[in-house]
């Protein structure tokens, strides 16, 4: 007799725990980059420029990411420069960890050029923080790529979920 | 003596325009097509021990006023990924993410390259691993490699 009210308990505490568990659950597995995300970075240890003197300075970026099965694109919304000023990406996810490649935009000797490499990961579903290095096209035989490096820390903020054009 | 006046200042016109149309021709090539690329780096950060792999880039030409334009990479079990490309006269830079596989640590490429022979061939390019593995004591708070590539244009 006493048997059914226990196992009626047992059945509603376990569907009780799943009704918990599961937004969690799925809201981890669907933690993607795809989207627009406010960009801020800050400098490592107050370090403005790089040893050749390469800088971008700390401006905020608004960053799109898209995807398309294994292809995942991104770009750099740069309007402060031109509407058309795109500098496009690609960019890779495992679980919770980040990683993209920008080219920097150098139209004349005015701009860097180099590329952008991000290491990061999500501190919630719309919030992401890790370090970027820039590594410049001018050699500099102290770095162990060879080339001019530049580091710096950043933390975006999801602005939409769309992959933006 | 006057002649020779002569020779040397047709001569003269002769090179200064032969200079200037291959400026010209030099100046409409561009990196996008197909290309062969052999590429060799390390098989894990700090190993010695290197790795040579072959992919097949299709650049695609970049979008009106842009100057970047974006590629997909294939690689030879058939995984196809994106990287993007910036040109600046015959210097390419091609970034791209390597995929994870069984053997080979993730990692993120830039190659930087001269295109020879017409804008056919590339020998003895630069590649920066910048694998996903943190290292405090590398500058780029990662660990970082280098390596190697070459290219051949197929289309």
């Amino acid at each position: 007799m006493l048997k059914r009210p226990i196992f009626i308990a047992l059945i509603a505490m376990l569907l009780a725990v799943g009704v918990v568990s599961t937004p969690k659950a799925v809201s981890q597995t669907q933690r993607t980059l795809v989207g627009e995300w406010l960009v801020r970075s800050t400098p490592i240890d107050n370090e403005q420029f790089s040893r050749m003197g390469n800088s971008l300075g700390f401006p905020d970026r608004d960053m799109f990411f898209a995807e398309n099965g294994d292809i995942r694109t991104g770009f750099v919304a740069r309007e402060d420069v031109g509407v058309a000023v795109k500098p496009l990406g690609v960019w890779r996810q495992e679980g919770n960890r980040i990683s993209a490649t920008f080219q920097l935009w150098c139209p004349d000797s005015n701009f860097p050029c180099g590329t952008i490499v991000m290491r990061g990961e999500f501190v919630n579903d719309d919030r992401i923080r890790g370090t970027m290095a820039a590594f410049f096209d001018e050699e500099d035989a102290t770095r162990p790529t060879g080339f001019d490096t530049w580091r710096f820390n950043f933390t975006a903020n999801r602005l939409s979920s769309g992959g933006g054009q | 003596m006057k002649h020779l006046k002569q020779r040397v200042v047709a001569l003269s016109l002769v090179a200064l325009c032969l200079l200037s149309l291959s400026e010209t021709a030099w100046a409409g090539k561009k990196f996008n097509g197909v290309w062969r690329v052999t590429i060799t780096i390390p098989t894990a950060p700090g190993s010695r021990e290197t790795r040579t792999f072959t992919v097949e880039l299709n650049a695609t030409p970049r979008e009106e006023d842009s100057l970047h334009g974006r590629m997909t990479i294939k690689d030879e079990n058939n995984r196809t990924v994106s990287g993007v490309w910036r040109q600046e006269g015959k210097m390419v830079s091609i970034g791209y993410e390597l995929p994870c596989t069984e053997g080979s640590p993730c990692a993120s490429l830039v190659m930087r390259g001269k295109m020879k022979n017409g804008f056919t061939t590339i020998k003895k390019g630069d590649v920066i691993v910048m694998w996903d593995t943190p290292n405090d004591s590398n500058y780029a708070l990662y660990d970082t490699s280098k390596g190697s590539f070459s290219a051949e244009r197929l289309e």
